[in-house]
Order: C-alpha cells, then sequence, then structure tokens
C-alpha cells in the first residue's frame, strides 16, 4: 500500500498553524483527541489510531504519546525539501527503557502501527527525525539517555540512544577521564548511537564510527533483545572490547537499516594526546581539488596523516557565517570569481583541507616535514595556529579535529534566506584526484542548472572520499523548495549513472538511491526484513527497506 | 584485575516533569536543569556564536521563545519535550526574557 499524500495539507501549513500561537505550549504534551490535520499511518483509520494511541498511553504515561497536531509539531521540522508532504509523522511516543521499547513494539504489531526509531532526532540534511513515509509514529528513544558505563582503563562506553555527544563530553570531563570523544559537525545535540548507526563520520583518528563501535543490545520486532559480539556470553567482560564475537558478524545489519531497534551501543573513545597540532593546507583554484586528493591518499593509507581529512570548499565555508546576498545578488549560480574574491577578504582558498597530528612533539616534529613539502609540492600553503589562531574557520576546524562541540556548520542553513533549506547529497569518491574532479565538474553543472551553489566538501576515508555536497535552498520559498528536490533527484541519477552512489542519504531519496545499489541487495534487505519484522512495523522504507 | 568501572549515570533530564506544571503556573517547580545549563549545552552554541541572532538581553517574550524551540525556523531545528521537556522549557523562556546581554558573545 502506498503512502497517503494527497491531504493537501502542506507541512508548510502544519507548521504555521501550529506555530501561530503559543496555545499549544500550555496545553504541555498530552496527547489529546485526535484533532488536526495529520496523516495516519497506511490502513490505519482513526479509530484503529485512537486505540492504539490508548495503549501506548497506558505503556508509556500519557505526557509521552504526542498524537495531537500540536504536539507533533516539532517532529516535523526538517531542513530537507518535501513538497509533497510524503514525509509527514503520525505522532510520536517516548519509551524510557528496554521493556517500553518491547511494550511499545507489541502494539505496533497488534494495530499494524509503523514506527520511525530516533535518538536524537537531528538527521541534519537527512531528514531530521521525519519518517521515509508519512504515516509512521515517531519511536523518539531521546529519554533513554544513560552513558551506562565507562571502562576508565579500556577507554570504552556504553550509551543509550538519547545520550548526545555533549553529555559524553561532559561526563568525561567531570570525571576527569583522559579520553576524546569523537563528534560529526553538530556533536552537542546529537547522539554517538543515533550517528553511529546512520554510519556517520567525525574529524579524529576515531573519525569512522561504526568502525569504532563495539556491541550492541537490539530489540527486535517481536520483542527479543538480542546482544552481539560478546554481548551475549554469560558473565562477559569484553562486550565493549572486541567486536566480532562468534559467528557471523551482525552489527552491521542494524546499521541504516529498520531490522530492529538498537537500545544500546558501545564505542571506543581515543585516549587524549599529550600534543594535538592542527593544520590547514589552502589552494587557491577550485582546479586543485585533483593534486590534493593525490597528496592527501598515500598519508591516509599509511596513516601519517591519522585523522578524517577535510577538504572544505570556499562556498561551504562562507556559508557558516555569512549569507549568499552578503556575497551575489543575482538569481543564477555563485560563480567562482565572486566565492574567491570572498574568500581571499577571510583568510580562505577555494580549498581548505583540515587535517591535524597528534601524539609527542618528537613523533610531530618527524612527521610534520613530510607532510608539509607533499603539499607545498602541490602548491598549497601550508598553515598552523601560528598563522590561523583566530580565523573562525581555523578555529572551527581545530575544535572539531580535537573533537570539541560546536554547531557552528548549522549556520549553512540560511545561506538562501531565513526560511533555511539543506540537503546532503554524498556520494562515495575513490581517493584519485581525477575521478574527483570530475565529480565536482558534475555536480556543478546539475546545480548550475537549477541555479544552485556548489557548496560542498570531501571527508577522507583511507581510500574513499565522501563528497558531501550541501544543496542549500529557502523553505519559504514553495517553487524552490520543489526545485530543490528536482535537482537532488536529478543528482542521485546522474552521479549514479557513472557509479557514484551514495552512502547514505535523506528521508527524500532513500528508494531512489536503494535502487541503484541494485535487485539482488533490494530483494536480500526485503528477505531479512520479512524474517525479522513480519509485520513490518519498524522503520517502512528506511534505506529503502520494505516487506 | 579489577576493571574500575564508572557508576551509572543519568546523562540528561531527570524527566520526572509534569505537564500540569507548564500549564499557567508562573513559577514553575520544575525537577531537572537550570535554564542556564539549557542554554549552555544548546542555545549558546549557535545563538550569541556567529550563527544565529543574539537573544540575550533582548525582552524576547518567554512565549515567543517557547514556541520557537518547538516549532523550530529557518536554520534552528525544534527541540521536542524528550529534549527539553515542558517545564525546562518554561524556565528557560522566562529567563531568557528577563536576561541581560552577555558582553562575551558575538553574533548578529
Amino acid at each position: 500500500m502506498s503512502a497517503p499524500t494527497g491531504t493537501g495539507v502542506s507541512r508548510r501549513d502544519v507548521i504555521r498553524a501550529g506555530a501561530a500561537g503559543a496555545a499549544f505550549l500550555s496545553t504541555a504534551a498530552i496527547a489529546s483527541p485526535l484533532d488536526g490535520a495529520r496523516m495516519m499511518p497506511p490502513g490505519v483509520d482513526s479509530d484503529r489510531f485512537a486505540a492504539a494511541v490508548k495503549e501506548l498511553r497506558a505503556v508509556v504515561g500519557a505526557d509521552w504519546v504526542f498524537a495531537n497536531a500540536e504536539s507533533t509539531l516539532p517532529y516535523l521540522s526538517t531542513f530537507t525539501p518535501d513538497p509533497d508532504g510524503k514525509h509527514l509523522p503520525s505522532g510520536a511516543v517516548a519509551p524510557a527503557s528496554v521493556e517500553e521499547v518491547q511494550a511499545v513494539l507489541k502494539v505496533a504489531n497488534t494495530y499494524g502501527l509503523p514506527l520511525w526509531p530516533v535518538s536524537t532526532g537531528k538527521n541534519m540534511g537527512y531528514g531530521n527525525a521525519t519518517p521515509a513515509t508519512s504515516g509512521q509514529m515517531v519511536l523518539d528513544l531521546k529519554r533513554m539517555n544513560k552513558i551506562i558505563e565507562v571502562d576508565a582503563e579500556l577507554g570504552t562506553a556504553l550509551v543509550e540512544p538519547g545520550v548526545t555527544y555533549q553529555d559524553l563530553h561532559d561526563y568525561l570531563q567531570a570525571n576527569n577521564l583522559p579520553y576524546w570523544v569523537d563528534v560529526p559537525t553538530v556533536g552537542p545535540i546529537v547522539s554517538p548511537l543515533g550517528n553511529t548507526l546512520e554510519r556517520g563520520v567525525g574529524y579524529t583518528p576515531y573519525g569512522d564510527h561504526f568502525f569504532m563501535q563495539c556491541g550492541m543490545e537490539v530489540v527486535l520486532a517481536d520483542g527479543t533483545v538480542v546482544r552481539t559480539g560478546m554481548g551475549s556470553v554469560k558473565n562477559s567482560t569484553t562486550w565493549q572490547a572486541f567486536k566480532w564475537g562468534y559467528g557471523p558478524y551482525i552489527d552491521g545489519l542494524f546499521t541504516q537499516s529498520n531490522f530492529g531497534v538498537v537500545t544500546k551501543l558501545g564505542m571506543w573513545l581515543m585516549p587524549a594526546p599529550p600534543v594535538y597540532k592542527p593544520f590547514m593546507v589552502r589552494h587557491m583554484e577550485m582546479a586543485d581539488v585533483s593534486k590534493i586528493v593525490d597528496a592527501i591518499r598515500p598519508f591516509r593509507m599509511n596513516n601519517l596523516i591519522p585523522n578524517c581529512v577535510l577538504m572544505m570548499g570556499a562556498a561551504y565555508q562562507l556559508a557558516m557565517f555569512k549569507r549568499r546576498a552578503d556575497i551575489w545578488t543575482e538569481t543564477r549560480s555563485v560563480p567562482d570569481e565572486a566565492i574567491k574574491a570572498e574568500a581571499v577578504k577571510n583568510g580562505l582558498g577555494m580549498w581548505n583541507t583540515y587535517f591535524a597530528l597528534y601524539g609527542t612533539d618528537e613523533i610531530i616534529a618527524a612527521i610534520e616535514p613530510i607532510i608539509r613539502s607533499a603539499f607545498e609540492a602541490t602548491g598549497g600553503e601550508v598553515l598552523t595556529e601560528k598563522e590561523m589562531a583566530g580565523n573562525p574557520w581555523f578555529e572551527h576546524h581545530k575544535t572539531l579535529m580535537r573533537g570539541g562541540m560546536s554547531l557552528e556548520e548549522v549556520g549553512i542553513v540560511r545561506w538562501r534566506g531565513p526560511g533555511g533549506g539543506m540537503v546532503c547529497f554524498a556520494p562515495v569518491a575513490p581517493a584519485k584526484g581525477a575521478e574527483t574532479a570530475e565529480q565536482t565538474k558534475l555536480a556543478k553543472e546539475i546545480l548550475g542548472k537549477y541555479n544552485f551553489d556548489y557548496n560542498a566538501a570531501f571527508a577522507v576515508g583511507s581510500r574513499e572520499l565522501h563528497h558531501l555536497i550541501f544543496l542549500l535552498f529557502d523553505k519559504d520559498d514553495a517553487a524552490e523548495e520543489r526545485k530543490a528536490q528536482a535537482c537532488m533527484e536529478e543528482m542521485v541519477l546522474r552521479f549514479g549513472e557513472k557509479g557514484w552512489a551514495a552512502y547514505r542519504t535523506g528521508v527524500s531519496t532513500m528508494d531512489l538511491v536503494a535502487n541503484q545499489y541494485g535487485e539482488a541487495n533490494r530483494m536480500l534487505n526485503k528477505r531479512l526484513k520479512a524474517a525479522l519484522d513480519p509485520n513490518g512495523v519498524i522503520a517502512p522504507g528506511k534505506s529503502g527497506i520494505t516487506l | 584485575m579489577h576493571i574500575a568501572k564508572m557508576a551509572m549515570f543519568t546523562a540528561g533530564i531527570i524527566t520526572a516533569t509534569s505537564a500540569a506544571l507548564a500549564a499557567g503556573q508562573t513559577k514553575p517547580a520544575y525537577q531537572g536543569r537550570t535554564p542556564q545549563d539549557v542554554y549552555r549545552v544548546t542555545c549558546g552554541y549557535c545563538h550569541g556564536h556567529n550563527v544565529g541572532p543574539l537573544i540575550l538581553g533582548r525582552k524576547l517574550p518567554a512565549a515567543t521563545i517557547q514556541t520557537m524551540v518547538r516549532a523550530g525556523r529557518g536554520a534552528m531545528p525544534a527541540f521536542r519535550p524528550t529534549e527539553i521537556t515542558n517545564a525546562e522549557l518554561a524556565a528557560l523562556g522566562l529567563w531568557i526574557e528577563k536576561s541581560k546581554a552577555n558582553a562575551k558573545e558575538h553574533g548578529q
């Protein structure tokens, strides 16, 4: 059955109606009789929905079921385009324990109520808390917010979904533990569990979050609680120490998927190094992208540069703290020359490559000249705190590369106007200069066709790059929102023709990207889904996976 | 070897809030974080930090703050009662309304 989309109610209408008065705030979050325009789950009429809501209230308490228009309002908030209202939740339910998650799943199975699990619901650029299809009830796990254990000797943590990087950071500080967290760009308000399940990245040597994950607890659709790796061994003391356990390695099945609800996640913490030295390499031409990638690759393969390197395009950097109208007032895409002129004024190049060295003074002194000479041979200026201290962009990346807290990159969302609007297209590129340059060219061509700008960055893993293309638009302009969706779809399809598929995608393109990974892959996921969640109650449509 | 384990720690909010508290009580006896705490770990990363507009010392009405937090706007995502409870939000709104400007903040 297809999701209903045709009520004629847009997200914009719903949000404005709710925000028009502060009335909902004085009535608090008590789920009241079903009123207002919301999207019912497919095949569930309002009586059945009301009966399900009543049972959910009995499980989690009336305060923690959100089932009217006003209380559902925060769950609608997203930066991503949704011109046809295809991603509107029917409400939300917020359990506080594993037992409550089990009970909620039981209700969902009884009533055929689809649940869209979120940890902190800040999947920025990919849909925040909004579901793949309208009518799903958000399973909001934020109340499960315990740091269950930090092992001071092994440097491991076990956390629940609602714990944020800020929580973990503050905990390490308060207990004087010599470890760093590794944050994505919006660490303070997002969840290590959620980001790791999306296979997100950060910018210290522990930047590949799923690689640094160790052990999970998962509630399956039938209520079974599974602990992965060593976690199911009686009296185990190695759940967070050894990833692989015995037999098939299953943790990956629960990332970017809808095969279960992850309620605990183990992770490794980086020992704080005695010395940390951040670098920025400045290149002045867009065409330099090829040389930069070829210079970085050997250092990521041999680990002389140990962290996930960010190559930040000038237009992305400028968007953090400036608005488009400060730089360019024409409709067509901002030309490189205009970006370059503004970049130069702010101490930036067209590409700004950030990496860091970690260890002791002796180690850094030995490695720095090798890297410095390689980058200088590409025409780049290798800069450190000596030259760049106080520059807001350098300071920002200095914070990120030591796992510090920042939300400065959220600023890019309002590039085009106060209405905000942002969706990320994140194709993977091999760490080869020529191919990276081709991706850049193709992205600029497609964005240019729609008069959007190339606000992009590359995050360099070891042998690949995530090409992070942020399509920035103005949600206050309905026509532009629709255009953004069309542009996003064209990027997915045309990059796909070249074999470049996304590593992760937002709710509005999940099916499109899943198709690019092929029929056999989709069918395997479908068979797993049917076996693990026969009623299809967990996040239908997540990563294109349905019954 | 005995492995030192940290005691279980509740990272975030204490959730024993009551919806009734937000319904018209002028001084909600909230349990949970202080407005300063909430501002430090959420608002203050953007407001006063180059990204969002300054909101301290501008006598912004508490109701406006509450609406913005729950609805989101532009680059500001919405925050749910599971993140900032109704009682915490009521206190935060009043605190921001009555706040003095902070000279250390910068931005628009």
